[in-house]
């Protein structure tokens, strides 16, 4: 027993979670630090799946402060079932796919996500302009998948979830998500065709 | 390996396009003022609506209730009390009026019949007229019998037959003065003859 304790306290996984646990008792607790600890934390990380699960867009700051907000509200509900970074990653993708929507409904989706990802700055300035465009073509690509594709797939070669977290996050079976990411696949190999064979 | 492929162009692509923008510093103030925000406006908007549903209320009571309550039952009383005399009234008038208007229909309808059975002819003076019309048209058939035809004996008979048939008639003392002519005329005969 005693040796079970040492090698899960030795593990930084667990260590990570009982800390998070932790921040989050403080937090109900009315340690408002806690929560700063939390936006900290995990800010960079949630950033950055947003910003792949809307299409680059770079500036996603207002998902980002939506994201906590709703995280802020919700934490007192949050029953430590699966882990902090799983929860707020579920929150990520249900706003994600809110403000997808509300842009859907202003029927500028597609034009807006083309502008933005071509108007993008390009982190390696010293690539081939041809480099840039077969970039911009697979993030077009990735971008106009439907959301139950899009999201396993930039949950998995992105973020480089385990497939049980993407599983928790996406609420869905192992059969499915493997499903949807050979549908996936499948759909990324039609519209990149030469980039992929070749 | 076509997975390994995808993977590795997804994460170049991802890598040209660039991090998202740093995490303002401020970002936890914002998100604890929103927080309150919301809260607030949880609060307020049925606390709002409740204050505004006890404002109407109290102002549709006060448009509505200007006296007592006891007054204003006495009142409700008194005017529903007058408005069932009233339709009382008014019921027993309509009667009138119906049974007024029964009346004058069936007394127009007992003269149009009236009207109608004087138009109709007597039935007694009918069959005089027409005995009197069937005892001339014998009279006269004896007659033509008698003056044009030469049938003396026919004429006798048919004047015989108009005094049995219609003997108070006036053709009957036509044909009684033509049987007596005939008569005369015979013995006349006879006479210069003999």
């Amino acid at each position: 027993m005693a040796e079970t304790n040492a090698k899960s306290l030795g593990n930084p996984a667990h260590n990570k979670i009982i800390n998070d646990e932790l921040l989050v008792k403080q937090f109900n607790n009315g340690d408002g630090s806690a929560f700063d600890k939390i936006v900290e934390k995990y800010s960079a990380d949630i950033a950055a799946l947003a910003n792949r699960l809307l299409g680059w867009p770079g500036d996603v700051e207002d998902v980002v402060q939506d994201i906590f907000l709703a995280a802020f509200l919700g934490l007192k509900k949050f029953r430590c079932e699966c882990s902090l970074k799983t929860w707020l990653f579920t929150i990520t993708i249900n706003q994600c796919r809110n403000y997808r929507y509300k842009q859907m409904l202003r029927l500028k989706i597609f034009s807006r996500a083309a502008d933005k990802i071509s108007s993008s700055p390009a982190h390696s300035a010293d690539k081939q302009p041809m480099d840039n465009e077969t970039f911009d073509r697979i993030r077009r690509a990735i971008t106009v998948l439907p959301a139950k594709y899009r999201e396993p797939l930039v949950l998995k070669y992105l973020q480089e979830l385990s497939a049980n977290e993407i599983v928790r996050i996406l609420g869905i079976s192992q059969n499915t998500l493997q499903v949807r990411l050979s549908r996936a696949r499948k759909r990324l190999r039609k519209d990149l065709a030469g980039l992929i064979e070749g | 390996m076509e997975e390994d492929k995808i993977k590795s162009l997804l994460q170049k692509a991802d890598q040209t396009a660039g991090r998202p923008g740093s995490v303002p510093t401020n970002l936890t103030s914002a998100i604890r003022r929103r927080a309150r925000q919301r809260r607030f406006i949880s609060l307020a908007a049925p606390l709002a609506a409740a204050a505004m549903v006890l404002i109407a209320f109290g102002v549709w009571r006060l448009m509505s209730t200007p006296a007592g309550d006891t007054n204003e039952q006495v009142r409700l009383a008194m005017l529903q009390a007058e408005v069932q005399q009233l339709r009382a009234q008014t019921d027993s008038t309509l009667k009138l009026v119906r049974e007024v208007i029964k009346r004058q229909r069936r007394r127009s309808r007992l003269q149009e019949l009236e009207a109608k059975l004087a138009r109709i002819p007597d039935p007694l003076e009918e069959m005089q007229r027409q005995a009197d019309k069937t005892a001339f048209v014998l009279v006269y058939q004896a007659n033509r019998m008698y003056n044009e035809l030469d049938q003396k004996d026919s004429a006798i008979e048919t004047y015989n037959r108009v005094i049995d048939l219609f003997p108070k008639s006036k053709w009957a003392d036509v044909a009684r003065r033509r049987l007596a002519e005939i008569q005369n005329s015979s013995v006349n005969k006879n006479g210069l003859t003999i």
